[in-house]
């Protein structure tokens, strides 16, 4: 990113956001819109801010590196909106903003006087994301909800595991957080698009378990048309083989994917034996289904044969599907990572330390996104926001802060 | 495996065609919005990708209001087509129903000059082009960046790859599956020491690269609005996945530690995992607090375990993950599973089912939100799919038809559109040109 010296203006110059929201899922929202030009205003309770400044491991100033990471571009404003002064200095805030990201249980903005009625009505062209865990509405509206629980209830844990062993985490506990902070984003750009036409703002309505459900492929009307409840296919999927995780004799991992019998042919040639690609042996999906184990048994023996590297370079020189299962320290040493610039190292000043973050995307050739800096210190734009932003004199933001507001 | 009576929600025949999502509190009555009044309404999408990865950004634009031309080999079209379960139409997988939504088919060989010709004149008419062949594809077939911004000038194009449309592995071929590989995170679904798994699903990096392709469309379009100028949108799934990995780059660069696999938990926090009920069915619970494992503590009717001195700070519970793993794992597997749930429930804490697809179309959550679209499609009958995801209370995305047969709208955008008639669109199918 960042190829050009000079900034061209960027698509949300001049758009201001309010992030009033809590750890990855709305606040991922914001924090895109922020790298594409809009100002951001993380608004926090004075005591603690964001728990996501606590949750997952501390760079020395205290602060955690997913904070550090995903806090990129903020401005961070305190403010108790429990107590009425700050609650009516945040509908000032909103007054002046184009976009509220919030992701409370459904019904707290509503108890602080401060909900989409209200605020709609102080300024009809905002546009709001309400991300919580089941939705603003439904049975299970008040239920607290995680991504882990989002995965649970989306269905996609239960796809995740050896057959009819314990289900795992599908890689990572936070993928439900931001595939609703990507979709809240998308609901959030095309309101502002609306708006442009109409003046009128709207709000978007996410539930974390909506987003991981909306991502299950053909789960849905499988069941709906044939009864087909989708079982743990452990490393291995249900509709193509040989397509699954493979050891090598390194006691590394690959992943190799045939999703069409062309695919099998080129690895077949990678294998050294093209004839498992002829219509008579596997070169049909429906016959390498049938025989599953078996097909599974020869690409394990040969990559069992054979360190990482070879089997990958075999692959690649046959052009069939296969990649490393790369660990985080694979990533560090991976050429397309460096040459694609996927990570950006960050200066940290307080805490004298470099932070390493994953980039920016997706990658725009004429606007690219930036980061200008990590996630900010609690409170650090306070004074600086509440002068610039709602005009008050030092000794007001005394008062406040004597007060506990801020 | 077939059960028993199909509990899809079935429409009423006589009604639209596409059930869409119930509107919001506070929206307006009719929730499929006229075409008209969309946020993308007027926006032109030629989509010419196969699988998923970038078509899905045109499904969104299409329950948005954008009109979405597939674009598609005319003897094979778009893979997909045959991708996973069939139906009795020989062209139709579910796949390809469900994520084919909203578009209008429309046949041509890029293989043939005429083919690229009649491109580039639809290119002229559109405003944002989606593809996801492999990096020089494309040029290979005359249709650069250059020579399709010349025919349509503020063109936003969406190019997603395996790996990007530089560096050195842009050639390589990439699906989703090899990309959980290379983003990092397959490395971490599984048991410690065990087999890796599929991270739930396989082609979830074709969502997460469509999802960000789309916020890319949406960006570059805004920006268009402003300074009438074009652009690309380069992503690479591999890059779509590593994105979504919290903390995992920087807590490696700072300290040098690998995350591992981690199998029903995570590192960060404890009790956070999948535990087995009495009536052998599973729940995930998620005390990423003191608080929430406060609640725990009383839902189990141990609340001592939350003192300070105990299990009280999530450092000890950390410390004792075992022991409190243990604790949670016996408790939960003395109960039923709505047992669990209802203590839980009561108690606030954090717990879902593990919905199999089956336990889904039973949620009484999914019903309420209408999370299932039920279409009737032409010689199918009733098929039942995602919703629009995300919910906008004001223009709420709609459904308009499910995938559609291959090149059901050639004639009449050829003629519409390009302005060709009858006898020279009857020429172009003797040639299989289109």
């Amino acid at each position: 990113m960042g190829e050009v010296s000079e900034r061209c203006g960027l698509p949300l110059d001049g758009v201001t956001v309010i992030d009033v929201a809590t750890v990855i899922a709305a606040p991922y929202c914001a924090a895109i819109l922020g790298e594409f030009g809009a100002d951001v205003i993380k608004v926090e309770h004075p005591v603690g801010g964001d728990p996501c400044r606590r949750f997952g491991t501390p760079g020395s100033r205290g602060d955690t590196l997913t904070w550090l990471s995903e806090a990129r571009n903020k401005k961070s404003v305190t403010l108790d909106l429990h107590h009425p002064k700050g609650a009516a200095m945040f509908t000032e805030l909103i007054a002046q903003a184009d976009v509220l990201c919030e992701n409370f249980r459904p019904g707290t903005l509503e108890r602080w006087g401060v909900g989409w009625d209200k605020l709609s009505a102080i300024n009809p062209g905002l546009v709001m994301l309400r991300v919580s865990g089941y939705g603003q509405t439904g049975p299970y509206r008040d239920r607290p909800g995680f991504a882990r629980i989002a995965h649970a209830v989306g269905g996609l844990s239960y796809l995740a595991g050896m057959p009819r062993g314990t289900p795992v985490t599908p890689g990572s506990t936070t993928l439900g957080d931001y595939l609703s902070g990507l979709y809240g984003c998308i609901g959030v750009l095309l309101a502002l698009r609306y708006r442009e036409g109409t003046g009128t703002g709207q709000f978007i309505d996410l539930g974390l378990y909506e987003s991981v459900f909306r991502c299950t492929d053909e789960l849905v009307p499988a069941y709906a048309m044939f009864g087909t409840v989708r079982q743990r296919h452990g490393p291995h999927v249900q509709h193509s083989c040989p397509y699954g995780h493979f050891p090598t004799r390194d006691g590394k991992w690959v992943a190799i994917a045939c999703a069409t019998d062309k695919l099998f042919a080129r690895l077949a040639e990678a294998m050294d034996r093209p004839e498992l690609a002829s219509s008579s042996v596997y070169g049909e999906q429906r016959v390498r289904l049938a025989n599953r184990e078996d097909v599974n048994e020869i690409v394990r023996d040969w990559c069992g044969s054979l360190d990482r590297d070879e089997i990958l370079e075999r692959c690649y020189a046959a052009r069939a599907p296969a990649g490393p299962l790369n660990s985080i320290a694979d990533i560090f040493g991976d050429r397309q990572f460096h040459a694609r610039r996927n990570m950006i190292a960050m200066e940290e000043e307080q805490g004298n330390e470099t932070v390493m973050v994953p980039n920016v995307v997706p990658r725009l050739s004429r606007t690219p996104g930036r980061i200008d800096s990590l996630g900010p210190t609690l409170g650090q734009h306070t004074d600086q926001v509440l002068t610039e932003v709602l005009g008050l004199s030092g000794d007001d933001i005394a008062a406040l802060r004597a007060e506990r507001v801020i | 495996m077939r059960t028993e009576p199909i509990p899809a929600p079935r429409p009423d025949p006589s009604a639209a065609s596409a059930r869409d999502h119930a509107p919001a509190p506070g929206t307006r009555s009719d929730a499929n919005g006229p075409a008209e009044d969309l946020p993308l309404t007027g926006v032109r999408v030629i989509d010419v990708g196969t699988f998923l990865a970038g078509p899905y950004a045109a499904s969104i634009m299409g329950e948005f209001g954008a009109e979405i031309l597939k674009v598609e080999h005319p003897i094979a079209g778009d893979p997909m087509r045959r991708f996973g379960t069939g139906t009795s139409r020989p062209d139709t997988s579910l796949s390809w129903l469900s994520e084919a939504r909203n578009r209008k088919s429309v046949t041509l060989d890029l293989r043939k000059p005429r083919g690229v010709e009649l491109f580039l004149r639809l290119v002229a008419v559109s405003d944002v082009l989606i593809e996801n062949f492999r990096p020089g594809v494309m040029e290979g077939w005359g249709l650069d960046w250059d020579r399709l911004s010349q025919a349509k000038s503020g063109l936003v194009m969406l190019r997603v790859s395996g790996f990007g449309q530089t560096g050195p592995y842009r050639h390589r071929s990439g699906f989703a599956h090899i990309a959980h590989a290379v983003g990092g995170l397959s490395y971490l679904a599984g048991f410690p020491g065990e087999t890796p798994v599929v991270p739930g699903t396989a082609p979830l990096g074709d969502y997460m690269s469509s999802l960000y392709g789309a916020i890319g469309v949406l960006l570059a379009l805004r920006d268009r609005e402003r300074s009438g100028r074009g652009q690309v949108v380069d992503i690479g799934i591999y890059e779509s996945v590593f994105r979504q990995m919290d903390e995992m780059a920087a807590v490696y660069a700072l300290y040098g530690k690998v995350r591992e696999r981690e199998g029903a938990g995570t590192v960060i926090a404890v009790p956070h995992g999948h535990f087995r009920t009495s009536d052998d069915q599973w729940v995930a619970i998620a005390c990423t607090t003191d608080k929430m494992f406060e609640r725990l503590s009383e839902a189990m009717g141990r609340p001592e375990l939350s003192s300070g001195d105990v299990y009280g700070h999530q450092q000890k519970r950390l410390a004792a993950r075992a022991d409190v793993n243990a604790i949670v794992e016996a408790w939960v597997g003395s109960l039923t599973r709505d047992e669990v749930m209802q203590l839980c429930i009561s108690h606030q804490v954090p717990i879902g089912k593990l919905n199999s697809i089956a336990d889904i179309f039973d949620d009484e959550q999914f019903a309420a939100r209408d999370n299932l679209a039920t279409v009737d499609v032409k010689g199918l009958g009733p098929v039942t799919v995602p919703a629009v995801v995300p919910r906008l209370s004001l223009t709420p995305g709609r459904i308009t038809g499910l995938g559609p047969p291959l090149g059901n709208a050639t004639t009449e955008v050829l003629r519409d559109l390009l302005g060709l008639a009858a006898d020279e669109v009857a020429e172009l199918r003797r040639h299989k040109i289109v």
